[in-house]
């Protein structure tokens, strides 16, 4: 479906054609991953109270469905900059949750090996470029990669994820330009969870970010942050555009951050009806409802998941915690490359990944219906 | 290290080329030689640069490959990173070395950083016209390298000669870490020398001895090499100048080495006074050869001044010859 | 500031060169002797027209604005406000013959300037003669070269790198006369490197090629011998060295050992330890020694001589020195007519000469006129020594360490063995003026005075 029009939003007939496009293990999957993100993200939470992380603590507590359901889309060789409330996005690449507790500790079984903190990584050998503080920063790095894909010819996407916050920033505009100018490769993931620390969208912007897509050249759409389903199609129609030379898209993700900016912060500036209103659409709960009741999912197969994944998050917890503290000798190593190594490709979970997958074009959506839950 | 570095060149034949013209012959060689090899930058492309390093790059190459970007110098930095941790080789041009400013924060904090963080390499190049002296005024004339040695993870070069230009672009170029260029306007079309054909590399870290002498070593880099040997030349005394071509990292054996065998050292270079290079290789000999010393090692540096924009206050400001030959002087008589 | 107190009207006083022109302090009535400056309307560099107010005084009787002598620039102030000074003071300077808009002297040169040098060149009229750069020290300590001796072609006379390296070439290595102190020294105590043959060693003193190395190795030794790094003999070192060897080339070294027994010592120590703390007097086994040794050098003057040419000179005094031990080296100080001092008075000027040898405090004299010397490294845990005579004596005495051993005594009943603090006392003598007897006789004295446990006197 080609998306030229800047108000082009998911609507009912596109939800339908969704459920052509996952399969019942991919729906597990959505669900693992996100349980996987809250749960690894509660332990560690609770390791930074117990003073076993230096430093700050970040989560991206209620946004799980946003990292996970786009990520999920990428074939592996695909590239992604994630940022510090998409832990998911890591997971379906293949991190595993000891290495991103790891990290928070400053263990040597860490991602970067104690060399950066809290969420700064990336595992280069899964395809992802971790962020740096400054934001979005990592913007305009996947337009030079996109940039890269387009130059030489290949059939790739580079997806760079970002809050509402950081649209204010003279980088992100420099990203969105360049990226429209040049229709590069790329997915714009904007994560609009009403606060940048404690600034509210109000202070942030005098336009809606998603209406500004169109003013850089291309389209802009606004998906339910807190649906998984949805966030995975509007992804996978960006990243199939993107894919066969439609240029960029900005998906503007709605959701809530449930937690502060960071541990540190008791977000006292937040409502609490927004508390309340946001907790009920929680999107882990949603889905667990959802797959229930639309996906013939058992109400113990559900529960039996979360378990699976509190027990693994369990046993990833106790190989973190095993994982040596860095030799201060390796404080100044690796300050410059002596080669250069390509970027690894990463795992790519979904079923239909491919090319083509999840395309507008129709023989490959009639390939994948016949495969469908 | 050598100091002396004989040059590797497959050909032995050399042409007559100004510094300008080295920097572009390098760059094309380069990119003719490596697809990954692209440059982007404001104006390179169809108005072939400011200074028309890049003229006819365009017709040559393509658009692509000579890439106008927008008046975004963050994203030319920022573009380049990532292209560059997916294998590309991109030549970012700052229009003046004075803008890089404006693109800092993807320089020193995505590019300088990704290797110690994430194992990630960046081999990319951001040239920088740099340096004073014909009445552009504070944002035109600054020569910034000291920001940069000030950051770990870049590498800094500053050829003198045309020579050189070539050959350190090439290994810029090569060398998988980010490198800052700094490339002097002034030298453009001043300086002039036989310049190797074809492939012609000058290793980064290391030095040249642009001068033998025994009664005194002049450290210096970029314009003030020039200011050095013609101020030897004139002072008619047995004057070492030692040619840094790279900052960072600095040749420490080569400087140790020649102030070791002439016991005094004046670093000389445009940039400014404070915490500029000459501060840092000022406290490396101290530091490591204060026993073979027999003067206090001193600078001649710009004042800590933006550079001013009328001729008079301009001179007043950029060391000039004669301010070459008293320092010379005076470590001399010392 | 001259104090010319003239009367009268002031005039704008001239000097030498005609475009200065001086500010003074005016007389403001007749009485009034003195003015101060409160403060100057105009600092240096600041151009100023004739009659301008230019700087403020008061006197006691009234406050008055000085207006400038000329137009022109005011050059330098030569008195601060706050300051009082005579009338007719000269305060301030004015180079009349400047034009607005040129630069002012200091300035004429430019900001590049100051920072050009971070100091400004040394003056050549100082003497700088004594300043000597590290380069310069280092090629002087390396061969011994007296920079006093050396002629420095630098700013102020001082000595340059190549003049240095001029008089190396023309005057070789060291000087014949080091004005060094000169230290009395004598043995090591612990083994030194001078076990590796010197570079220039005489072919009867080599040293024996090690077993298994017959044929010469085809290895360089440098590469046998592995990884080594140098370092140069500090003064005392190469002092030391050279004492060492012209005492063996002097005398003729022997050693005579006898064992003692402390007990007696170690008890009267213990009884007079106490009250002579009191008095400030740490009393060591030294001190016992040395009273044992001064008497029985009374006895045996044949030991508090120097043997000159044909001659045994027989000194009066006993000059004893005591060796001490410093950091990398040693130093003799010596107590002069120890003959006249008590058990007490010994201990005293012993403290007291350790201390002040190990701070630096021994006067030149205090390391001359020895006759007889005594050293104590028993301390490190040696129990015997063959120590070096201290030139121009004729012995030097070694007390080791004093070690609990089980000894035969002889009793009524039989022998028994007995646990004693026992040490021994090591003579080296110069056989040119006493013979082993003598030797042994003196030893036989010392130790008698120190098995009775009580001094003579």
């Amino acid at each position: 479906m080609e998306t030229s029009d800047a108000s082009a939003v998911v609507d009912g007939r596109l939800r339908d054609a969704v459920g052509t496009h996952l399969t019942r293990e991919d729906r597990a999957n959505l669900f693992r991953y996100m349980a996987m993100m809250r749960a690894s993200e509660e332990r560690a939470l609770t390791l930074y109270k117990q003073g076993k992380v230096p430093g700050s603590f970040y989560d991206g507590r209620g946004q799980e469905a946003i990292s996970v359901g786009a990520a999920y889309v990428l074939a592996p060789e695909d590239r992604m900059c994630i940022l510090h409330r998409d832990l998911g996005a890591h997971f379906v690449r293949g991190v595993t949750p000891d290495r991103y507790m790891a990290n928070y500790m400053g263990r040597v079984g860490g991602v970067t090996e104690g060399k950066d903190g809290n969420m700064h990584f990336g595992d280069r050998r899964l395809g992802c470029v971790g962020m740096v503080s400054m934001l979005p920063d990592m913007a305009l790095v996947a337009s030079g990669m996109a940039l890269a894909f387009k130059t030489r010819g290949e059939e790739r996407v580079a997806m760079t994820f970002f809050g509402e916050g950081s649209t204010a920033n003279g980088q992100w505009h420099e990203a969105m330009n360049f990226a429209g100018i040049h229709r590069l490769p790329i997915v714009f993931l904007l994560e609009n969870n009403r606060f940048a620390y404690s600034t509210p969208n109000e202070l942030e912007f005098s336009v809606d970010p998603v209406e500004r897509a169109h003013t850089y050249g291309f389209p802009g759409v606004n998906v339910d942050g807190n649906d998984v389903e949805d966030v995975f199609d509007a992804a996978r129609v960006a990243v199939s555009r993107a894919r066969a030379g439609g240029g960029p898209t900005l998906i503007e993700c709605q959701t809530m951050r449930m937690h502060g900016h960071g541990a540190h912060d008791d977000m006292r500036y937040v409502p609490q009806e927004m508390f309340e209103e946001w907790g009920r659409r929680d999107p882990i709960d949603r889905y667990a409802e959802r797959l229930v009741a639309r996906h013939d999912f058992s109400v113990e197969e559900v529960d039996g998941l979360r378990s699976e994944v509190a027990a693994y998050v369990e046993e990833c917890a106790g190989k973190a915690l095993d994982s040596p503290i860095p030799d201060p000798a390796q404080a100044t190593a690796g300050v410059f490359a002596e080669s250069w190594e390509p970027l690894g490709d990463g795992e790519a979970p979904w079923s239909h990944r491919g090319r083509n997958g999840g395309g507008a074009n129709g023989a490959s959506m009639a390939a994948s219906e016949g495969s469908s839950a | 290290m050598s100091a002396t570095a004989a040059p590797t060149q497959t050909s032995a034949s050399t042409t007559e080329m100004t510094y300008l013209q080295a920097i572009s012959d390098g760059l094309r060689f380069e990119m003719a030689r490596d697809p990954a090899v692209f440059c982007l930058g404001e104006d390179i492309g169809a108005f072939g640069g400011a200074f028309k390093v890049t003229d006819g790059f365009v017709e040559e190459f393509g658009p692509e490959r000579c890439l106008d970007m927008p008046l975004a110098e963050s994203a030319i930095i920022g573009v380049a990173v990532g292209a560059a941790a997916e294998g590309m080789k991109p030549v970012c041009e700052m229009q003046f070395a004075d803008f890089i400013s404006c693109g800092f924060d993807q320089l020193v904090n995505v590019a300088a950083k990704l290797h110690y963080r994430q194992g990630v390499a960046v081999p990319m190049v951001v040239r920088l016209p740099s340096g004073g002296g014909f009445s552009g005024g504070p944002f035109h004339s600054q020569n910034p390298e000291a920001w940069f040695l000030q950051t770990p993870g870049l590498k800094v070069v500053a050829p003198a000669t045309a020579a050189d230009a070539k050959g350190l672009l090439i290994s810029a170029i090569r060398d998988p870490n980010p490198v800052c260029y700094l490339e002097h306007k002034g030298l453009y079309r001043h300086v002039k020398d036989e310049v190797p054909e074809g492939e012609h590399i000058v290793p980064l870290g290391e030095a040249r001895i642009a001068r033998e002498g025994t009664e005194l070593t002049v450290i210096a880099y970029g314009s003030s090499v020039h200011l050095a040997l013609q101020a030897a030349e004139e002072l008619d005394e047995d004057v070492e100048v030692l040619d840094l071509r790279t900052l960072c990292p600095l040749d420490r054996e080569a400087i140790l080495g020649s102030v070791r065998k002439t016991s005094k050292a004046l670093i000389a270079h445009e940039a400014t006074r404070s915490a500029g290079v000459g501060a840092e290789v000022a406290a490396l000999i101290t530091e490591e050869a204060f026993e073979d010393l027999d003067a206090p090692v001193r600078r001649l540096t710009a004042p800590d001044v933006p550079i001013p924009f009328s001729p008079p206050l301009e001179r007043a400001v950029l060391p000039q010859l004669d301010d070459m030959k008293e320092a010379c002087g005076e470590l001399l008589a010392y | 500031m001259s104090s010319s107190r003239t009367e009268g009207v002031q005039q704008p006083e001239r000097s030498p060169s005609a475009d200065v022109v001086q500010v003074t302090m005016p007389q403001m009535g007749v009485s009034v002797a003195e003015g101060t400056i409160v403060e100057w309307r105009k600092r240096p560099g600041d151009w100023v027209e004739a009659d301008e107010p230019i700087c403020d005084v008061t006197t006691d009787k009234v406050d008055v604005e000085i207006p400038s002598p000329a137009t022109g620039r005011l050059e330098r102030i030569l008195v601060e406000s706050g300051t009082t000074v005579p009338v007719g003071t000269p305060l301030a300077e004015i180079d009349a013959e400047a034009r607005p808009g040129e630069a002012h002297p200091d300035e004429r040169a430019g900001p590049r300037r100051a920072p050009q040098s971070s100091t400004g060149q040394p003056d050549g009229e100082a003497d700088r003669s004594q300043f000597h750069s590290p380069v310069v020290r280092r090629i002087a300590e390396k061969h011994g070269i007296d920079l006093s001796r050396v002629s420095g072609t630098g700013i102020g006379g001082r000595v340059r790198k190549r003049d240095v390296l001029a008089y190396l070439e023309s005057e070789g290595d060291g000087a014949p006369e080091s004005p060094e102190p000169v230290l009395h020294t004598e043995s090591p105590y612990k083994p030194e490197v001078s076990e590796s043959p010197p570079a220039k060693a005489e072919p009867e003193t080599a040293a024996a090629p090690p077993p298994g190395e017959g044929a010469p190795s085809s290895i360089p030794a440098e590469q046998l011998l592995g990884p080594t790094h140098r370092e140069p003999m500090s003064p005392m070192r190469q002092a030391i060295a050279r004492h060492m060897i012209d005492s063996r080339r002097t005398a003729a070294h022997c050693t005579t050992i006898v064992e003692v027994d402390f007990s007696r010592v170690a008890a009267r120590r213990g009884q007079l330890k106490e009250q002579m703390r009191r008095r400030g007097v740490n009393l060591t086994y030294l001190a016992f020694v040395a009273r044992a040794t001064v008497e029985a050098l009374e006895e045996h003057p044949k030991l508090n001589a120097a043997v000159e040419g044909d001659e045994i000179v027989y000194h009066e005094d006993v000059n004893l020195g005591i060796a001490v031990a410093l950091e990398d080296g040693l130093i003799v100080p010596v107590i002069r007519r120890a003959q006249r001092l008590s058990l007490e008075g010994m201990a005293a000027a012993i403290a007291d000469l350790a201390e002040r040898a190990r701070t630096g405090t021994v006067e030149p004299d205090e390391v001359h006129g020895g006759t007889f010397t005594i050293t104590n490294p028993g301390q490190f845990g040696a129990v015997l020594a063959t120590p070096i005579i201290n030139q121009p004596q004729v012995a030097i005495l070694d007390l080791e360490a004093i070690v609990k051993r089980p000894v035969v005594v002889e009793g009524p009943e039989g022998d028994s063995i007995a646990i004693r603090p026992m040490s021994y006392l090591c003579m080296s003598w110069d056989h040119r003026a006493l013979d082993g007897a003598g030797a042994a006789r003196f030893l036989d004295s010392v130790r008698e005075g120190l098995e009775a446990g009580e001094s003579r006197r």
